[in-house]
């Protein structure tokens, strides 16, 4: 397990408490998992994606993430709609272990209320968090 | 429970300083997986070796007179009968059963190893020890029997892998002679300060142990018990004798999902308290010749002929890798629409795959060319009717169904039972 001082936090994208993290981009925001979440959840084997065009409110799960052990739910950090699939999730779903705010990146949204965002912790305030759990 | 209650073995450290992920088993702090991941791991077992940390486990002492005839009562396996040809259980022999109640549930699995006439350990589940010393100390009441639980004082670790004789014998005094002979259920030697069973049986430093030809894979190996300041100085030695074939140290993850492959039942989960009858383990139950009765009488017996509503557990593996999660809030649900039952296990062998009809494992020698697994979900279904090997059911919990398909065996090609002549002589794979 990594120690909290290990992790992989990058400044450029806002978390939530539910380990899921997303990036303002242009005009959309893209959505993964922290680093947290999948040294928590091991070797990733599979993600379960929604289709472009679905649309959900913020904290509703779209997808789920599946280790060896186990299948979690992933849920939104933002309200909107789906725009974009990380489609190479299909065939290397361990690019969320390897890359989780890179390569590893699940889907991309276009956000329905942009106010939403500001709700989201910061990496100071979910490294906090994170120093509670342990 | 919190961490600071559970209890730890003593390579507690070593895992902690090797970054596992831990989490808690039976009462126990233990590695789920170690940075190199769980699927390594796995794999790593099939193709090479791995090696466990299982000191949680407990060891029981039965010894006495009467010994024999308390686990000949206790267990389900005709101990006068249980080995090859019918013959009987014999001094560095062991046998796999389970020890029920009255009811015929189970109260924990075991192998029962027998040391000498009148002297027999069982190895029961993590946490399981006080429980079933209890059970048999109520069963040999006024016997000439004494049980002892060492639980927590015997350290235990078990290396397997098709590599696993290979890299033993390396750190092995007098290696060709102790591995000889050395059939499937077979054991010799014994831990510090024991007398040795067949014969002494010694690391190249001196250290001795109890080396047994079983484990909990399915794949070719041996569980090693040994003092438990023994523990640590071995498992270093192993580590470093295994590095050039890439020995990993392996969690519970890989051990739950080899195991489940192997379609190896998990204590508690996959049986437990419910009648011991109607599942793939039925071989630990002493049926006679024509299957209507026992050929022994032991405690839950009438019970298991008595049943009138059976319920099934069977074996299945997925279409893909994707999982449900078991337990009293999975359903399974008949081609009719009917839920029939609950999902057991569902775990991911990441071993195997499907190509076409049939299921290929890593190390199935006429595996395709190029053959590259992402692993199938498999595990046990406990059901109302005896459903047929290649028949398809839905599992569902809360978020998904997935379709599998019934199987009286899961990972094929494996290696538990091979001779140590012919896993020395395999030629070199890659892995």
């Amino acid at each position: 397990m990594k120690e909290i001082s290990e992790l992989n936090l990058p400044e450029d994208v806002r978390y939530t408490p539910e380990h899921e993290w997303a990036r303002p981009e242009e005009e959309h925001f893209a959505v993964g998992i922290s680093d947290f979440a999948q040294d928590q959840l091991g070797d990733i084997v599979f993600v379960e994606l929604p289709q472009v065009g679905d649309s959900f409110a913020k904290g509703e799960e779209f997808g789920t993430v599946e280790s060896v052990k186990a299948v979690s739910e992933l849920y939104m950090p933002l309200g909107g709609e789906v725009v974009a699939l990380n489609g190479a999730l299909e065939d290397s779903p361990e690019l969320v272990n390897s890359e989780p705010y890179t390569a590893g990146w699940m889907i991309r949204i276009k956000s329905s209320d942009a106010a939403e965002a500001d709700g989201l912790l910061s990496r100071t305030a979910y490294l906090e968090l994170l120093k509670g759990i342990e | 429970m919190s961490a600071k209650d559970l209890k730890t073995t003593p390579l507690h450290d070593w895992h902690l300083a090797r970054g596992a992920n831990m989490g808690q088993f039976a009462g126990y702090d233990m590695p789920l997986w170690y940075p190199s991941g769980a699927r390594s791991e796995h794999l790593a077992v099939l193709t090479c070796a791995g090696v466990f940390d299982t000191s949680h486990m407990a060891v029981l002492t039965v010894a006495g007179p009467d010994a024999r005839s308390l686990l000949q009562r206790c267990l389900t396996k005709d101990l006068d009968r249980c080995l090859k040809a019918g013959a009987a259980l014999a001094g560095g022999r062991s046998v796999y059963g389970a020890f029920l109640d009255r009811r015929g549930h189970v109260i924990d699995d075991a192998i029962v190893f027998q040391k000498g006439e009148d002297a027999f350990l069982v190895v029961v589940n993590a946490g399981m020890g006080a429980a079933i010393a209890a059970h048999l100390e109520q069963h040999a009441a006024g016997g000439r029997v004494s049980i002892g639980d060492l639980s927590d004082r015997i350290g235990k670790m078990d290396l397997q892998g098709p590599r696993a004789a290979r890299i033993l014998g390396r750190i092995l005094e007098d290696a060709q002679s102790v591995l000889a002979d050395l059939v499937y259920f077979a054991f010799k030697g014994a831990w510090r300060g024991e007398q040795p069973v067949v014969r002494p049986v010694r690391l190249t430093n001196g250290i001795p142990l109890l080396l047994s030809r079983t484990g909990y894979t399915g794949e070719f190996g041996f569980e090693m018990f040994m003092s438990p300041e023994d523990l640590q100085p071995v498992w270093d030695m192993l580590l470093e004798a295994g590095q050039p074939d890439g020995l990993l140290a392996c969690g519970l993850a890989a051990r739950d999902s080899l195991r489940a492959g192997a379609v190896l039942p998990l204590s508690h989960q996959d049986i437990g308290s419910w009648p011991y009858r109607y599942h793939p383990w039925e071989f630990a139950l002493p049926f006679d010749e024509r299957r209507t009765g026992f050929s022994k009488s032991f405690v839950g017996d009438r019970a298991l002929l008595e049943i009138e509503s059976p319920r099934y557990t069977r074996p299945f593996a997925g279409l893909d890798l994707r999982k449900v999660t078991g337990g009293g809030h999975s359903s399974v649900v008949d081609s009719e629409g009917r839920t029939i039952g609950t999902v057991l296990t569902c775990v991911t062998d990441s071993g195997i795959d499907r190509v076409g009809e049939r299921i290929f494992s890593v190390s199935s020698p006429d595996k395709p060319a190029g053959f590259r697994p992402r692993g199938l979900c498999c595990g046990f279904v406990r059901v109302s009717s005896p459903l047929a090997a290649g028949q398809t059911i839905l599992l569902q919990d809360k978020r998904r169904s997935i379709r599998v398909m019934i199987g009286d065996d899961i990972r094929p090609d494996r290696t538990a039972r091979r001779s140590v002549r012919a896993m020395l002589d395999a030629k070199e794979e890659s892995a």
